[in-house]
């Protein structure tokens, strides 16, 4: 008993430390963004962005036309071809909650891990301290563009799912079930309002500011040890998870509870 | 240039030095260890547990890290392994901290960059070539080469070399000390500051004051 009692103190105080880290990166970051005039800083923008935002476009549109599919499919199997409910459930579920839900996890599960990892064994082999030695603060240069790079790349992927999602999904349905591909895309233009599409994008923003921050810090938090790494990936993957699906809910609450 | 005021720290105790401006100096280690706590102390990285260490007469063990970075933006440091960022090409690493503290990468940096590689007898058509490469896989002397020539384009008033002649093939290590004679030279007020353990690989280089610690 006093042994569990311990290990949650010292879990809780970690939890805390973890939670202040971010915070304070966070922190940093809004109050730095101006560096990203700076033209080094924003070629690791643009690639930050290339490979997290663009090379991940594939992927999201495959997995958006399936997902697409499946709800599409169960909902004809639920309520027939309705069509202003399958436009409506498609806008509840995909617009609203799995667009930007899966585009961040998508994003922990490809970028979340390669970022802690990078940033680490750059730590582990003393890159950040050449970065220093440079006159370059490692923080601006390597931290400030990955946030804003993972962050405008979950924005803009999570428009993408949606897209795919709902083109796919009623695109193969209307072949499949012979569906009317344009009664129902109308349907859900109808069922779509600013303020669902303000919701999403506001969700996708902050999960991308949450991954980034997480696998961020977690990346540089590595300090000498090559071990370190994958337990600081693990971390990183594990932590965004957590912060994603807490903040959803809350959002979720706020904006339709 | 360089002042160490009673530096304690696990290697050293009570450490007192002074480094002149425009003079070349070798500063003789015990170890490798010690070697490496000396140069972290000297570039900023470490903190002595006792006493204070000034650079262009700013302390800095007090300096905010922003004072740092402008200092260090005037000091070049050649590092054992080259110090290159792994996930950038050569020539990315080459023009990184002009650019970064700079703006911009102007044409007469290209061109100086190109003519620091040719005085080294590297050839041309390989130099292209070697441009596009990650660091990684290169061999350390040419990877300290490039260290080197990234440090000197920011024309820095003072140029610390850390053992970079250890290890190398004759002709690589001659190579290595021709150049760095010559960008000390290159400019009047120039200091240079060359540690190392190994005190045989610094033999071709002629200082000022040898400093045996």
């Amino acid at each position: 008993m006093m042994i569990n009692a311990q290990k949650l103190g010292k879990n809780t105080i970690k939890t805390f430390r973890y939670l202040t880290g971010y915070y304070e990166l966070l922190c940093y970051f809004i109050k730095n963004i101006r560096l990203l005039h700076k033209a080094p800083i924003r070629a690791v923008l643009y690639k930050q962005v290339y490979f997290t935002g663009i090379e991940a476009l594939s992927k999201v549109a495959l997995i958006g036309v399936l997902i697409g599919i499946v709800i599409i499919t169960q909902i004809v199997n639920i309520a027939g071809s309705n069509a202003v409910l399958i436009g409506k459930i498609l806008v509840w579920t995909v617009v609203r909650e799995l667009g930007p839900l899966l585009a961040a996890i998508i994003i922990i599960a490809r970028s979340g891990t390669a970022i802690a990892s990078e940033l680490g064994s750059m730590k582990v082999s003393g890159e950040t301290d050449s970065l220093r030695i440079m006159g370059i603060n490692p923080v601006e240069y390597l931290l400030i563009p990955r946030i804003a790079g993972i962050t405008i790349s979950v924005f803009i992927l999570t428009f993408y799912f949606q897209i795919t999602a709902i083109a796919g999904g009623l695109g193969f349905t209307s072949i499949v079930r012979e569906l009317p591909f344009v009664q129902h895309l109308k349907v859900i233009f109808s069922a779509l309002s600013l303020f669902e599409i303000s919701v999403s994008l506001t969700k996708s923003l902050v999960f991308g500011l949450l991954i980034s921050t997480v696998s961020c810090y977690q990346g540089f938090s590595v300090k000498s040890s090559i071990t370190e790494i994958p337990q600081a990936a693990t971390r990183a993957v594990m932590q965004s998870l957590f912060l994603v699906f807490i903040f959803d809910g809350i959002i979720t609450l706020i904006s339709f509870a | 240039m360089i002042r160490f005021e009673n530096v304690t720290t696990k290697n050293f105790d009570s450490l007192s030095f002074e480094i002149e401006k425009a003079s070349a100096y070798k500063i003789i280690t015990n170890s490798d260890y010690e070697n490496r706590e000396l140069l972290n102390i000297m570039l900023g990285l470490e903190k002595p547990e006792y006493g204070r260490v000034f650079i262009f007469n700013e302390d800095l063990c007090t300096l905010p890290e922003k004072e740092l970075g402008r200092l260090f933006s005037r000091v070049g440091a050649v590092l054992i392994d080259g110090g290159m960022i792994s996930n950038l090409k050569v020539w990315e690493n080459i023009v990184l901290p002009v650019w970064y503290h700079s703006g911009k990468i102007s044409e007469d940096i290209e061109k100086k960059a190109i003519q620091r590689f040719e005085e080294t007898g590297m050839d041309i058509s390989y130099l292209g070539e070697l441009m596009g490469k990650l660091p990684g896989p290169l061999p350390v002397h040419e990877k300290r080469l490039i260290g080197f020539i990234r440090a000197s384009l920011l024309e820095p008033e003072l140029m610390i070399y850390d053992s970079i002649f250890e290890g190398l093939s004759p002709e690589m290590s001659e190579t290595l000390i021709r150049v760095s004679g010559t960008f000390h030279s290159g400019k009047a007020g120039r200091t240079s500051v060359y540690i190392t353990p190994d005190e045989q690989s610094v033999e071709g280089i002629k200082a000022d004051t040898v400093l045996r610690l």
